[in-house]
């Protein structure tokens, strides 16, 4: 994935959009962040294959889930909007770091949003932010609200699923992953 | 309404989103049954107006949802058992027993589609609602808003609906009252 370039100042055309859709997350704010995080990650009893996952990353260039056969990846579906979302962002880059790259991927899948809103929130990230502008790409997966988390098992196949936030770092889930690695 | 008021007030909105997530200050309602809880806070209407201005909705299209008596809620899974909820089947009641259902969110989006509000406005909108229908795994939680079919005067409790394994259950959010403003 290309950098960034993190010379700042943000152009104000830009910062602006940024103010305007982030001052909408108040919204959601008046209703605070639950106190309670869900905890862990379901595993699904009969493993299906992933739907299909082709998007174009921040710098325009397609990623196709099914080249990452052999590795487990953890698809994120969120918004910037989404205070859930927003929460459990960071977790997601500490969970990455967890893993060799030769094993392990996160794809976060931003839904109807464009990439310079999205990047005045993410920044640089560790791992491709993927943008499914018209949620087609969603639609064909079980996702029922944002934040949806899955990870996808070597084989290629929906093996955990969470609905609602997460720390991804919690030990549960760490040790979850590590059980696919190895499984 | 002025946009500046506007933008003015989904900043401090955004602000306090920080602060709450930072102090994880509780809702203004909440209630539980056995292990499901279930929260809630009303939503004003310069707030809705700004978040959905924000996403591409012009204020004359989103007056009517803005304008509906609308909460924000949460519901967080923290039993064993895997449930699923129907908005369909939540109503308010009134003091005096009048009892009013929750407008779907795939109702306000026919009138976004004749109001040819743009896709990517109606994504923003279609996931930043409750779901009309979820299932919830053990663990997980979803927050959105949702808005009565009509205003109701006073208080009123909620009378939320969810079956699992087990049963039919309710959980009952009581003293609710629709947001002035």
């Amino acid at each position: 994935m290309k950098s960034f370039s993190t010379s700042f100042p943000v152009p104000k055309a830009e910062r602006r959009r940024f103010l305007y859709a982030s001052a909408g997350l108040g919204l959601l704010a008046l209703a605070p962040i639950l106190r309670a995080q869900g905890r862990g990650m379901t595993s699904l009893p009969a493993p299906m294959p992933a739907p299909a996952l082709r998007l174009l990353d921040s710098d325009g260039k397609p990623v196709d889930l099914a080249g990452y056969r052999g590795k487990v990846v953890l698809v994120n579906f969120w918004a910037t909007w989404c205070p859930p979302c927003r929460k459990e962002f960071p977790s997601l880059a500490r969970l990455r770091k967890r893993f060799k790259s030769a094993e392990f991927e996160v794809l976060a899948v931003n839904v109807g949003e464009d990439p310079d809103m999205v990047f005045s929130f993410t920044g640089i990230t560790e791992f491709p932010v993927l943008f499914d502008r018209d949620s087609k790409a969603m639609a064909t997966w079980p996702v029922k609200g944002l934040p949806t988390t899955f990870v996808v098992d070597r084989q290629g196949r929906l093996a955990l699923k969470a609905v609602g936030g997460r720390e991804f770092d919690d030990p549960e889930i760490v040790a979850i992953i590590k059980q696919l690695l190895n499984s | 309404m002025n946009i500046r008021l506007l933008i003015v007030c989904a900043l401090l909105g955004s602000a306090s989103l920080f602060v709450r997530a930072e102090d994880e200050t509780t809702w203004t309602h909440r209630a539980a049954q056995s292990a499901v809880m279930l929260t809630a806070n009303p939503l004003g209407s310069v707030s809705r107006t700004a978040f959905y201005g924000a996403r591409g909705f012009p204020e004359a299209t989103i007056r009517p949802y803005a304008q509906a008596c609308g909460f924000s809620f949460g519901m967080h899974n923290g039993s064993a058992d895997k449930l699923t909820t129907r908005l369909a089947d939540w109503q308010a009641i009134s003091a005096d027993g009048k009892r009013v259902a929750l407008r779907l969110p795939e109702a306000w989006d026919v009138e976004w589609a004749k109001s040819g509000v743009s896709e990517a406005a109606r994504i923003a909108f279609r996931w930043a609602q409750f779901q009309s229908e979820i299932t919830f795994e053990p663990g997980d939680w979803i927050m959105g808003m949702a808005t009565l079919e009509v205003p109701l005067s006073g208080t009123f409790r909620l009378v939320a609906r969810y079956r699992d394994d087990k049963g039919n259950h309710e959980i009952v959010l009581d003293k609710l009252s629709c947001a002035k403003g």
